[in-house]
């Protein structure tokens, strides 16, 4: 997906764009490479958005439309809350809000033999890495970072889950720490594991943190930064009353 | 009209707190699994059961407990002018209340992976149908010996010319006063089913959800009869 | 079978731990306490009888609407009141097309018995010719979004809708005395139903082999529970329907606890019902009442458009034509002034107009003279130019009001044909810089 191309990018970055919209004639830029993500198609010359959202640049050379939506398209690498279904011919199905079920080889465990593979029950909820995502395939899972440990991934026990949006949970695993994150952290101490997929686990020791926490998480959706902080000290201050 | 005369006597010349009579027998269906007839005066109704048995549609399938099915039936004589065959929502709904009902008495975690199917047809209708056939589902339950942690039973209870009656008939139920149906765990003294409909003030309300309570431990104390009746009699063919 | 697995909205076992473990320290997931409630949010529609509640994310739209039709046999002197349940598969991914499924019927009939068997709608009131003619009056539920806790929603869009439902007036006359004639919304004033109370609906979910009570679950605490009691009682303290359809067993004391928080809750919810409907009613009652004003403003555009139709009437044009003269005469009889009040005559000799009849109700009225001058028009093509060109000269301005005087113009050169056309053409514009001051 890149072509060769050459002037400066379209004054449509950081600006709302709509299925249909032309954001990049490629005819007029010359002896560049670049890189389309998501929300993004080629049509011969013209690139055009799939998805309404903000279309985005980064240097030097990737464009992709910031949108967030309710469903999740799986990627490679993406991490992902995903829901045990059911138990078939050494696979876990698992629902991780995508269009297909995804599947989660028995085997894919740290550890795991064909004599000791974990065993879960339906509705159990996965920390997991999506590793392959072939069309006309279901997505596979993997519960191991890629040199083959465990590390983070694997079932989460206990703790609340909630389901949001993609550009909420984007917002939540971007670096700054999104300000509701950090406002919640000065004054609570709770766990917390973010899927891109729009799921969202919580725990804390205190029930009560849980839900301050994800009442805050849920309601940060549609606020500015500063309107997160006073929300987050509302909620606080509502609670410990 | 008067439903209750200054004697205190009601239209069939029951007390205000008298039951009909109550006539139940447990095997009546060859076929089924387990099976009984109950009658409450002129209200009859038969009830067969079929399971624990594999679970014919599997998507219904419910996880680590068995599934109960209920069908609800009234036979196109059973009131005075017949009925039009329809699959009504009275029936769907009795369907479900009934089913839910048996729910809570059966030990539905220790069958997982099966279906229990509860057929009723009523017979016979001259008010408390919902009660008759809880009862009679709860005998054909225990006939076919599914585990139950306690016996569901149900009575019904009004209130009519400011005076509570246990056990309404067809002319009762149909004047249009309260009505309460109220099926309970005797056992474990608990109240899983209570339907109420009219107008009651609260204080009234709790009058008759008394007297219908304890209807329903008058029937609770029939039912192990007739219950503790047929396993004597299997014991003596037994041992013959 | 796949299909269905994926589509499922499931619970993870995590939450429904968390819920009941929150629940032992009486807190709830939403951060509500035990008998909380939603938010509730009352709209209506712009016609009687539609109503939108929203409780939580539960949105739920009541619709009533009323037909005479045979009373039952049973019941010849009262009309009937039946409720309509459509679980949109749009509102949970659980809700399928087609028949209504168990849940749609239970809740039907939970309404059902709270609103009809404690008599709160007044249904001799609705009987017109006993044994003949009654009205059977019809609710629609339909669920647009599941949040939980359907029945109360339901329950109160129900209400809402009956409260501002109003059904046409109708009287028995003809000549058998038997005959039930309908009057239009804009002949008379449309009638209310008589409700004689309020019952309102809670609902209870039960949790922890029914040790704990939670008023209003919501979607997520509903897939937990494992009980559930529905109260229907007024503000007078009446328990007018109850529904706990089986599942765990609760002590009598735990219902009895709900029957009185039940109760308790009830003047609030009334208060916040009726409190809408007269908000609603006043709004109503000010629209009529605003009428006048803005009734300049689509004469502006009907008749243009009657215009283009008149076009291509050609031989009924010329009846037309004489029957608009005739009316026309008529108001012109006596002097200029009149004429120049034409259009408040106009509207005033259509009572209708104030009556929340549609808008166009009165262009239609000039419309007919417009056909008609058209007609006129066709015939003395060389008074009309000449007209149109004064006009100009007159303001050259706005060319929506030119057209409009336009039209008036012919209006007026119709009515006065049998005098002379310069005449025509002064008074044609007179009404017409009336009517311009008015409106600016």
């Amino acid at each position: 997906m890149s072509s060769k191309v050459s002037v400066s990018p379209t004054s449509l970055i950081d600006q709302i764009v709509v299925p249909g919209d032309v954001v990049l004639d490629l005819s007029n830029m010359t002896n560049q490479t670049i890189k389309l993500g998501s929300g993004l198609r080629q049509d011969s010359d013209a690139i055009s958005a799939m998805r309404a959202g903000k279309f985005s640049y980064s240097k030097p050379n990737k464009y992709w439309v910031e949108s967030s939506h309710k469903r999740y398209i799986p990627r490679t690498e993406d991490h992902v809350l995903g829901i045990v279904v059911d138990y078939k011919a050494d696979n876990f199905w698992v629902d991780i809000k995508g269009p297909q079920i995804a599947l989660l080889p028995g085997l894919a465990f740290e550890g795991a033999t064909r004599r000791s593979i974990p065993k879960f029950e339906a509705c159990t909820l996965l920390y997991l890495r999506v590793v392959k995502t072939n069309i006309g395939m279901n997505p596979e899972l993997s519960g191991t970072d890629a040199s083959g440990k465990a590390s983070v991934f694997g079932p989460l026990k206990d703790g609340f889950m909630f389901e949001t949006s993609t550009g909420l949970s984007r917002m939540l695993l971007s670096s700054p720490t999104c300000p509701v994150l950090e406002a919640l952290g000065k004054k609570l101490s709770f766990e917390i594991a973010t899927g891109l997929n729009g799921r969202v686990w919580v725990n804390a020791a205190a029930p009560r943190s849980v839900i301050i926490v994800a009442n805050a998480i849920m309601n940060s959706e549609t606020l500015s930064a500063t309107q997160q902080r006073i929300m987050v000290e509302k909620l606080l201050a509502k609670i410990s009353d | 009209m008067e439903y209750v005369n200054p004697e205190g006597l009601r239209l069939d010349g029951r007390r205000f707190n008298e039951m009909r009579q109550i006539v139940a027998e447990v095997g009546v269906v060859s076929r089924a699994d387990g099976s009984a007839v109950f009658e409450m005066g002129n209200t009859k109704v038969i009830a067969a059961v079929y399971g624990p048995r594999e679970i014919q549609n599997k998507s219904q399938q419910k996880n680590g407990h068995a599934l109960v099915m209920c069908e609800y039936s009234m036979a196109h004589f059973s009131t005075g002018d017949r009925r039009r065959q329809k699959n009504d929502r009275r029936s769907t709904e009795l369907s479900l209340v009934i089913r839910q009902t048996m729910e809570a008495c059966i030990l539905t975690e220790v069958l997982p992976h099966s279906q229990i199917d509860i057929f009723l047809q009523v017979l016979q209708a001259d008010g408390g149908t919902r009660s008759a056939c809880i009862n009679a589902a709860t005998l054909a339950l225990a006939d076919a010996g599914i585990p139950m942690r306690d016996l569901a039973v149900s009575c019904s209870a009004g209130y009519l010319n400011s005076t509570p009656l246990l056990d309404l008939n067809y002319v009762e139920d149909s004047a249009g006063g309260a009505d309460v149906t109220v099926g309970i765990l005797p056992k474990l003294d608990k109240v899983t089913l209570l339907q109420m409909d009219a107008k009651l003030p609260m204080e009234t309300f709790e009058t008759v959800f008394a007297l219908a309570s304890e209807g329903c431990k008058a029937i609770a104390e029939r039912v192990r009869e007739v219950l503790q009746e047929n396993t004597k009699q299997l014991e003596y063919r037994r041992a013959a | 079978m796949e299909g269905r697995l994926a589509n499922m909205w499931r619970l993870t076992v995590n939450e429904s731990k968390f819920v009941e473990t929150a629940l032992q320290s009486e807190l709830r997931v939403d951060g509500r306490g035990l008998y909380d409630y939603r938010k509730l949010t009352i709209k209506f529609g712009k016609e009687y009888g539609s109503s939108e509640v929203q409780l939580g994310h539960t949105h739920v739209m009541g619709f009533v609407t009323a037909q005479l039709v045979q009373p039952y046999k049973d019941r010849p002197n009262e009309g009937s009141l039946s409720i309509f349940t459509e679980f949109s598969p749009m509102a949970d991914p659980s809700f399928e097309p087609g028949r209504p499924g168990e849940s749609a019927v239970e809740l039907g009939r939970i309404i059902d018995r709270g609103l009809r068997e404690s008599r709160a709608v007044d249904t001799e009131s609705l009987c017109v010719l006993a044994g003949k003619k009654v009205w059977s009056v019809r609710i629609d539920l339909h669920i647009l979004d599941n949040g939980g806790n359907l029945v109360d929603a339901a329950n109160i869009a129900a209400l809402a809708a009956l409260m501002t439902f109003r059904r046409p007036d109708c009287t028995v006359g003809g000549e058998s005395n038997q005959e039930v004639i309908i009057h239009s919304l804009e002949e008379r004033e449309p009638v209310p139903l008589i409700i004689h109370h309020l019952p309102i609906a809670f609902t209870f979910g039960f949790f922890n082999k029914g040790n704990i009570v939670v008023m209003d679950p919501t979607y997520i605490e509903e897939e937990v529970m494992c009980g559930r009691m529905t109260v229907t009682v007024n503000a007078n303290g009446d328990i007018c329907a109850i529904q706990k359809p089986g599942e765990e067993g609760v002590n009598q004391s735990v219902i009895l606890h709900c029957l009185r928080l039940a109760s308790s809750r009830a003047a609030a919810t009334t208060k916040i019902i009726r409190e809408e409907v007269e908000a609603y009613n006043r709004e109503k009652s000010l629209q009529k009442v605003k009428r006048h004003p803005t009734l300049a403003k689509p004469e502006v555009s009907g008749p243009i458009v009657v215009v283009k139709e008149g076009h291509k009437m050609s031989e009924d044009e010329a009846i037309a034509a004489e029957i608009s003269r005739e009316y026309v005469e008529r108001l012109n009889l006596s002097s200029v002034e009149l004429k120049s009040s034409k259009e408040q005559e106009a509207v005033a000799a259509s009572p209708g107009n104030f009556k929340g009849g549609p808008s166009n109700w009165d262009p239609y009225t000039e419309a007919m003279d417009v056909d008609s001058l058209k007609a006129s028009l066709a015939s003395r093509g060389v008074s009309v130019t000449k007209s149109t060109i004064k006009k100009k000269a007159n303001d050259s301005g706005n060319v929506q009001k030119e057209v409009t005087g336009d039209l008036e113009m012919k209006d007026t050169a119709e009515t006065t044909k049998h005098k002379s056309g310069e005449m025509t053409l002064k008074d044609a514009v007179k009404p017409k810089k009336k009517r311009k001051n008015k409106s600016s």
